[in-house]
C-alpha cells in the first residue's frame, strides 16, 4: 500500500514542525504519553476510551502507549483526529520517539486510527477548510483559546483533535514542558466542552456499516478559479492494497473542449474523507498553473457516500488547483453542467451547451427547464454528453440565479438571468503572494472577476445583491500609493487568465499593490468598463528579524528559530 | 478565498518588521502622526474596500485649482471595523463625506483615516478619534 500521505512534506507544516521538535527533543520523556504521578505508576483517565485493536498500531505504538486490560493505550485511546492530525502525530513520533515505520506502515497506521479514532463527517465539516488549504477567515475563535493556541496554530487545527478532558490537560502539560506554552483554564474548560471524546455524532458515525464499494464510474464537475468549468469522468479501481484505489479522471474543457487526463491513487478514510494524489500526462510543463501538474486530492463525501466535494491542489503554498465535486455515475440521464453562468434578458436563439451523462437518443424540448422567461426554441444536437439547445431570453425575465433540469436532473441556481452588471468583485479581495529563493518556489496568486447585480435594495455590497458569475475582463496591476504610470516590473505580471506571477526572486522587497479587473463589455452607467480591484500583498519567502528567521507557510508566518544562512 | 484572520494579521504585522529592505510595503508608519499634521476632506466616495489587512476609501476631492484628484484613505481590518457597526456598506458610492486623517509621508495622495462623518452628520467610529 503506497499512503496517500507519503509524500506531505510541503502539506503539512514541516517548518513549523522542526521547531517544534528542536524543543520537544528535550522533553523526551513526555512522549511516552504519562499522564501524571509518580514516574512509573501509569495512571489512565476516568473517561472511558476507545480501545485499540488494530495490532499494528499496537506493535508500534505499544512500547510507550501501553494498553490496559480494556484495550485503551495511553493517550491513543482518549484521542481522535482529522488524517491530517493522526499524520502530524506519526511525524512527531518518528522524529522524536525513533518510530520505525516504513511508508506502508504508516499509511496502515493512519488508516486505522483515522476510521476508529477519527472525525464524523459533521465535525470535520468545520475544519475542512484547512485540509483542503482553503484561506479562510476565522472569526469566532474565543479569547482563551486565541490567547493560548492562536499564536502558533490556526483554529482549524486545534478543532482536528477531539480529546477527553484529561487528554486536553495532557495537552496542556504537553506544551508547558515543550514551549513553556501552557493551555490556560478557560481554554481547556473550553475545549473540552467543544471538542469532546465522546459525541452524538461520532457514536453515530462510528456505529455505522461503512460502503467499501467506492469502485467504478464517478462523474466530475471542477472548476478553476479565473478559467471555466470542467466536465468528466474518475474510474477508481481497487489497487489491491486495502483501501487504496488507483484513479483515472478524464476532464474536458467546456471552454474549448481540451482534455486533461490525470491518474493517481488515493484512500477513503473514515469512510467520509479522500485523501488521494494525482497528477496529468502532461506534468513536464513548467508552467505554474498548468492543470497536468501532480496534485493532492482532498474530497469529503456525503453520508450516503454518493457524492464528495473539495479541492485538487499544488504549489509552494498550495495556492493553485481545481475545486471538484463528484458523484457516482447512475443509470439515469446525469446533468452535470452548462457552458455558462449567464443569460442576459432580450437574448434570441442563443446556444446553450448542456454537459452531463447518459442523455437519451430521444430528447424533446420539454426535457429541458431553464425556469420562467427562458424559452427552448429548439434542440440543436444531443449525445449521450452533451446537448445544445437554442433559447430565447424574454426580456422580464425574472432576474437572479435560477435551476436548470433536464428532466429529473436538476442543478439548482446553476444559471443567473440578468438585465446588467452593477459591480465586479475581485476575488480574493485580499491575498499574499512571494517572491521565489534559493530554496523556496515563488508563491502565485489566481484571481477572479465575478459580476454583481445591486438587489432590491439598489445598494451595492449588501445582502441581497445577486452573485451573476465570472465575467470576462483585462487584467492589470498597480503599485499601492504610488504615482500613475510607475512600473510594476519588479513586483510582477498578471496574466490574461488573471494569475499574479511574482516577478522571480526578489529576497529583500515585499510590495503592496491593487489588481485590477476592467469588463471587456459591462459598462458602468457613464459608459465606463466596470472596474474592480483587490489588494495584494506581494512578500519575501524567508526573513530574518531579532536574531530569528521567519519562513512562510501556508497563511502566516513561522519562526524558524535562529538566524542561520540559507542552505543551498 | 478569505483570509485566515490570525494568519493574515500576523503574516501582515510580521511583514512591517522586515529591516533593511527597501519595502514598498507600508505600516502605520508611513503616515504622519502629529496632531497638527490632521487633514479633512470633503470628498466624493468612489469606491469602499471593506477587507483585510487595511480597509481602504477609494475618493475624490478637488484641489484649490478645482481640478480632481484621487485620494486613498487608509482603515484598519475590516474585523476590527465590524465589532464597531461597520459593514461594506457603510459607505455608498458618490455619497460626499468627510474625512480626517493623517498624510502619507511620501507625499502620495493617501492618508490614515481617523474619522468620517457621512453626509446625515453621522460618525463613523474608527477606533482612532480624538
Amino acid at each position: 500500500m503506497t499512503s496517500p500521505f507519503r509524500s506531505t512534506s510541503t502539506y503539512t507544516s514541516v517548518v513549523s514542525l522542526a521547531g517544534a521538535l528542536l524543543w520537544s527533543l528535550l522533553f523526551l520523556n513526555f512522549a511516552s504519553g504519562q499522564v501524571s504521578g509518580t514516574p512509573g505508576q501509569i495512571q489512565y483517565p476516568s473517561e472511558e476510551g476507545i480501545p485499540v485493536r488494530d495490532p499494528l498500531v499496537k506493535a508500534k505504538c505499544g512500547s510507550c502507549h501501553t494498553s490496559d486490560d480494556r484495550g485503551n493505550m495511553k493517550r491513543i485511546s482518549w484521542e481522535r483526529a482529522t488524517p491530517e492530525g493522526w499524520e502530524l502525530a506519526l511525524q512527531r513520533m518518528i522524529l522524536l520517539a525513533d518510530v520505525d515505520l516504513t511508508p506502508e506502515e504508516k499509511g496502515r497506521l493512519i488508516q486505522y486510527l483515522s476510521t476508529h479514532h477519527g472525525l464524523a463527517p459533521e465535525e470535520a465539516k468545520g475544519v475542512r477548510y484547512d485540509v483542503e488549504r482553503r484561506i479562510h477567515e476565522e472569526t469566532s475563535i474565543p479569547k482563551a483559546v486565541m490567547t493560548s493556541c492562536g499564536k502558533c496554530h490556526n483554529f482549524a487545527r486545534v478543532l482536528s483533535w477531539r480529546r477527553s478532558v484529561d487528554d486536553w490537560k495532557e495537552l496542556s502539560q504537553a506544551h508547558t514542558l515543550r514551549y513553556n506554552a501552557p493551555l490556560s483554564e478557560e481554554a481547556i474548560a473550553f475545549l473540552a466542552k467543544m471538542a469532546p471524546l465522546r459525541t452524538p455524532e461520532w457514536a453515530a458515525w462510528s456505529a455505522r456499516t461503512p460502503n467499501k464499494t467506492l469502485a467504478g464510474r464517478w462523474l466530475v464537475t471542477a472548476s478553476v478559479q479565473g478559467r471555466v468549468r470542467y466536465f468528466g469522468e474518475m474510474q477508481l479501481e481497487s489497487s489491491g492494497a486495502d483501501g487504496e484505489f488507483n484513479t483515472r479522471a478524464t476532464l474536458q474543457s467546456v471552454a474549448d473542449g481540451s482534455t486533461v487526463i490525470r491518474t493517481g491513487h488515493g484512500m477513503m478514510y473514515g469512510g467520509y474523507a479522500w485523501r488521494g494524489f494525482s497528477k496529468g500526462g502532461n506534468a513536464t510543463s513548467s508552467a505554474p498553473d498548468d492543470l497536468s501538474n501532480e496534485a493532492r486530492e482532498v474530497m469529503t463525501s456525503t453520508p450516503d457516500e454518493l457524492s464528495a466535494e473539495g479541492r485538487w491542489f499544488w504549489g509552494q503554498y498550495q495556492e493553485l488547483g481545481f475545486d471538484v465535486k463528484i458523484q457516482r455515475a447512475s443509470s439515469d440521464a446525469t446533468l452535470l453542467g452548462i457552458d455558462r453562468a449567464l443569460l442576459k434578458t432580450g437574448l434570441q436563439s442563443d446556444r446553450i451547451r448542456l454537459l452531463g451523462d447518459r442523455f437519451p437518443a430521444q430528447i424533446s424540448k420539454a426535457d429541458l427547464d431553464f425556469g420562467p422567461g427562458v424559452s427552448v426554441r429548439r434542440i440543436v444536437s444531443r449525445s449521450a454528453s452533451e446537448i445544445i439547445a437554442e433559447v430565447n431570453v424574454a426580456l422580464n425575465a425574472p432576474l437572479g440565479k435560477r435551476k436548470v433540469a433536464f428532466r429529473r436532473s436538476v442543478l439548482p441556481g446553476a444559471l443567473a438571468v440578468y438585465d446588467h452588471a452593477d459591480y465586479i468583485k475581485v476575488t480574493p479581495e485580499s491575498a499574499i503572494a512571494a517572491f521565489g529563493n534559493e530554496t523556496r518556489n515563488r508563491g502565485y496568486q489566481q484571481y477572479e472577476a465575478i459580476a454583481y447585480q445591486n438587489g432590491p435594495d439598489g445598494k451595492r455590497h449588501t445582502d441581497d445583491d445577486v452573485e451573476l458569475g465570472p465575467i470576462d475582463v483585462t487584467w492589470s496591476m498597480k503599485i499601492f500609493y504610488e504615482s500613475e504610470g510607475n512600473g510594476t516590473d519588479p513586483v510582477g505580471s498578471v496574466s490574461p487568465t488573471g494569475l499574479f506571477i511574482p516577478a522571480g526572486n526578489n529576497p529583500n522587497n515585499n510590495f503592496d499593490v491593487w489588481v485590477l479587473a476592467d469588463a471587456k463589455t459591462e459598462k458602468d452607467k457613464e459608459g465606463k468598463p466596470l472596474e474592480g480591484k483587490a489588494y495584494l500583498v506581494v512578500t519575501v519567502p524567508v526573513y530574518i528579524f531579532g536574531g530569528r528567521r521567519y519562513v512562510r507557510e501556508f497563511d502566516r508566518w513561522i519562526d524558524d528559530g535562529p538566524a542561520r544562512p540559507v542552505q543551498r | 478565498m478569505k483570509s485566515t484572520l490570525l494568519s493574515f494579521f500576523a503574516a501582515a504585522a510580521a511583514l512591517l518588521l522586515i529591516p533593511d529592505s527597501a519595502s514598498a510595503h507600508h505600516g502605520w508608519a508611513a503616515f504622519k502622526s502629529e496632531p497638527a499634521s490632521l487633514i479633512t476632506f470633503k470628498g466624493t466616495v468612489k469606491e469602499f474596500h471593506f477587507m483585510n489587512p487595511h480597509s481602504v476609501l477609494e475618493f475624490e476631492v478637488k484641489d484649490d485649482k478645482g481640478q480632481i484628484q484621487s485620494w486613498e484613505g487608509e482603515l484598519t481590518s475590516n474585523t476590527n471595523l465590524a465589532p464597531r457597526g461597520w459593514t461594506a456598506a457603510s459607505i455608498e458610492e458618490k455619497e460626499v463625506i468627510t474625512i480626517i486623517g493623517y498624510p502619507a509621508k511620501s507625499g502620495a495622495h493617501a492618508m490614515r483615516v481617523t474619522k468620517i462623518v457621512l453626509s446625515n452628520g453621522k460618525e463613523l467610529k474608527v477606533g482612532l478619534e480624538r
